[in-house]
């Protein structure tokens, strides 16, 4: 029986592949919720992992520049080299967002492409489900009819699923919300929530007292209620304006193992979407 | 039975109930036509949720359509740069200050390459680097490193690597050829800027004149095991030193094993084991000044170990690496002085641990030690004298602690000071130095 090795390098694609592949593929993941992606070493145990693999399944839009480039060097592995059938990034299959017009490292860590943070939104991990089970009817055609079956299956689930959140979610429509790394993006895109502010105003570069105090005199212009961090991030900044002005600090999960609730795509945004809820009452 | 009796048996059954039971046969009726009611109202209930599901399941699949369609991606930005090489150049400046004088510098047991001393006292510019690394094709990429050295207005330009590698050839196997930093031991594979004091080791300093090169051919192959395990060798030209003159056929070679593995979530490790065997011929031998050459075999082994802690394994708040090497080279020849010759067995070895910790975000602190020892012998000893290796009874050691601000992942400025004891005098070494990185830098590997 034909057995796809995927190697997942972010926990909710891991959890993707396992929904629409099932048994027939043996998923790892290079990182946990607790991991920021873009500074993950290229680590022996990942070069290793990755010379065995059939199927790369990342998000692209450079996101792992700092480590996949290198993975794909190291492991000799034909099959995952950018230009073959086993690689597969998600953010192809989806529109990007905050493109930004000037690409210089004085404005930080900016992604080129576009805000690469796809997960947040269910709508985008339908796009990439969609085309991942494509992928895999290519790679392992004997199975096509299997994987066919669990994509109609999770398909139907997800869009249910989606109706859900969306009906509970409408509390939150409107909601002012200040961030302290500029991920959120699809997040708000999908329930309508709307950014106040960001905390680090260039990406990677810990927010200066000026950057603080200007996010300051944004909010007693447009108050908000919550301030959202990632789970893998350190809280200073967020810490800092909880001190400064009582706001509702909210560490959403962002990923798979972001918390012990988050442990499937399903609960991830389950868990989300409460503790927004739970934030804005 | 008899038809009488089974015509009466029928017609009693197929008789409307006798009137006996005529009461509860009009309940049962009521109940009946109760239950249908019953059943046709929930039948309905059923239908009317049906119907909004198949409404609902619609709705949210026209609205997902409207995001696919809002969602389809959009052709990337074409880059007029695309088929060109990758470019990086790195800067280096340094401010180095002694309490003995640079240029005195020896160390202690080893034969000093020309180029691998003391940095310049006072301001001056490091070395300048500049790679360009491209795909060549489906089967090949490419990677060049130029080193810019400026000595007292003479500018020198140093091909520190320049090689060509293999692209998924298969089977866990990597081939690569050219010039490259040779695959021994953990610190000499990566380039200067990347190291984590602002000097090379001792050992390095002495055995290679800081890094060991390979002009040549190097298979690397990749086991099919979780436990990452690589195996591998190059054969050279023999001429990088430690190695010397020219050689027909293969000059150098060297084999290699390493390991790694993880421990948990937050630990990490590299063991590598490598030996290195050449045939140098009129190889320097002593200090600056030395007439004295080496003919002979050499040949390096070394071990290496570096272990690194991250909490969560998320080294972007703190992290810790812990690092250690030894090396053990021998001489086994001749040692010539005009057209004098006389047998010489050599034995230079000695290591370093270094361990560094980033405390904060953007600052790391980090302590070394080095400690060298030697053990040569010559039966001539005028030759051996006058080579003037040997300067002190004691065996080289250097302590050093440095402490950096990374403002970003591409620029660094560090400083640090040692307590070098590798020479004929106790030196106090104090550098200030800044490294930046323009341009596509590949990622460093582990």
């Amino acid at each position: 029986m034909a057995d796809i090795n995927i190697f997942a390098c972010e926990p909710e694609w891991a959890s993707l592949s396992k929904e629409l592949g099932g048994d027939n593929v043996t998923v790892f993941s290079a990182t946990t919720g607790l991991q920021d992606p873009h500074h993950i070493q290229a680590r022996p145990s990942l070069i290793a992992k990755a010379r065995q693999a059939d199927l790369l399944v990342c998000t692209g839009a450079e996101l792992e520049i700092g480590w996949l480039p290198l993975l794909q060097q190291k492991s000799g592995n034909p099959a995952i080299q950018t230009s073959s059938n086993g690689y597969f990034m998600a953010s192809s299959y989806v529109r990007l967002t905050d493109v930004p017009t000037v690409i210089d490292r004085s404005q930080g860590d900016v992604h080129a492409a576009g805000n690469p943070h796809i997960q947040t939104s269910p709508l985008n991990i339908l796009n990439v489900a969609q085309a991942l089970s494509k992928r895999f009817q290519d790679l392992d055609s004997t199975n096509a009819a299997i994987y066919e079956q669990r994509w109609q299956d999770f398909s139907q689930r997800w869009q249910l699923a989606i109706n859900k959140w969306q009906q509970l979610a409408a509390p939150l429509k409107g909601a002012s919300i200040v961030v302290q790394h500029n991920s959120w993006g699809y997040l708000f895109d999908w329930l309508g929530l709307n950014k106040v502010a960001e905390l680090e105003v260039k990406p990677g570069v810990p927010p200066t007292v000026d950057d603080l105090n200007n996010v300051l005199n944004k909010l007693k212009a447009t108050p908000a209620k919550i301030v959202i961090n990632a789970a893998y991030q350190p809280s200073r900044a967020t810490d800092w304006l909880v001190d400064k002005t009582g706001i509702t600090k909210v560490t959403l999960p962002f990923t798979i193992g972001g918390n012990a609730e988050s442990t499937n795509l399903f609960s991830l945004f389950d868990d989300t979407i409460q503790r927004l809820l739970d934030a804005n009452k | 039975m008899k038809p009488l009796k089974l015509t009466l048996l029928i017609a009693a059954v197929l008789t409307p109930v006798s009137p006996i039971f005529a009461g509860n046969l009009s309940d049962l009726k009521a109940e009946i036509s109760q239950m249908r009611a019953d059943y046709e109202q929930r039948i309905q209930q059923l239908e009317q949720r049906l119907a909004k599901a198949e409404v609902t399941t619609s709705n949210v699949q026209e609205e997902v359509a409207t995001v696919k369609a809002s969602s389809t991606p959009l052709p990337p930005p074409t880059n007029r740069n695309t088929f060109n090489p990758a470019i990086s150049v790195i800067l280096n400046g340094q401010f180095s200050n002694y309490s003995n004088n640079p240029d005195n510098y020896a160390l202690n047991g080893f034969s000093l390459q020309q180029d691998a001393g003391l940095a310049t006292k006072g301001l001056s510019l490091g070395e300048s680097e500049m790679t360009l690394s491209s795909n060549i094709d489906q089967l090949l990429a490419g990677q060049i490193t130029f080193a810019l050295a400026d000595d007292v207005g003479n500018t020198t330009i140093n091909i520190e690597e320049a090689f060509i590698e293999t692209l998924g050839l298969g089977h866990g196997l990597t081939v690569r050829a050219g010039r490259f930093f040779s695959p021994i031991g953990y610190l000499n594979e990566r380039h200067a800027h990347a190291w984590n004091f602002a000097d090379a080791p001792l050992i390095y300093r002495g055995l290679f004149g800081d890094q060991l090169s390979t002009d040549g051919l190097k298979i690397s192959y990749l086991l099919p095991t979780d436990q990452m395990i690589e195996l591998g060798g190059t054969i050279g030209n023999g001429d990088s030193y430690p190695g010397h003159g020219t050689h027909s056929g293969i000059g150098d070679w060297l084999v290699f094993a390493k390991t790694a593995g993880d421990i948990g979530i937050n630990h990490s490790w590299q063991a590598g084991v490598a030996h290195w065997q050449s045939s140098p011929q009129s190889r320097t031998f002593g200090d600056a000044n030395s007439n004295v050459t080496y003919n002979g075999d050499t040949d390096i082994s070394n071990v290496s170990l570096i272990y690194k802690w991250a909490p969560n394994g998320n080294p972007t708040q703190q992290n810790f690496t812990l690092l250690g090497e030894y090396f053990y080279q021998h001489d086994n020849g001749s040692l010539n002085q005009n057209s004098t010759a006389t047998a010489y067995n050599g034995k230079q070895y000695g290591g370093y641990v270094e361990g560094m910790y980033q405390f904060i975000p953007h600052w790391r602190t980090g302590l070394r030690y080095d400690r060298l020892g030697s053990s040569l012998s010559a039966e001539n000893t005028n030759i051996f004298n006058d080579a003037n290796i040997n300067l002190t009874g004691s065996d080289p050691q250097r302590y050093s602690m440095m402490l950096e601000w990374l403002p970003s992942e591409f620029s660094r400025v560090r400083a640090q000071i040692n307590h070098d004891q590798s020479s004929r005098n106790d030196d106090t070494q104090f550098f200030l130095q800044y490294t930046v990185s323009m341009g596509a830098h590949g990622a460093h590997s582990y």
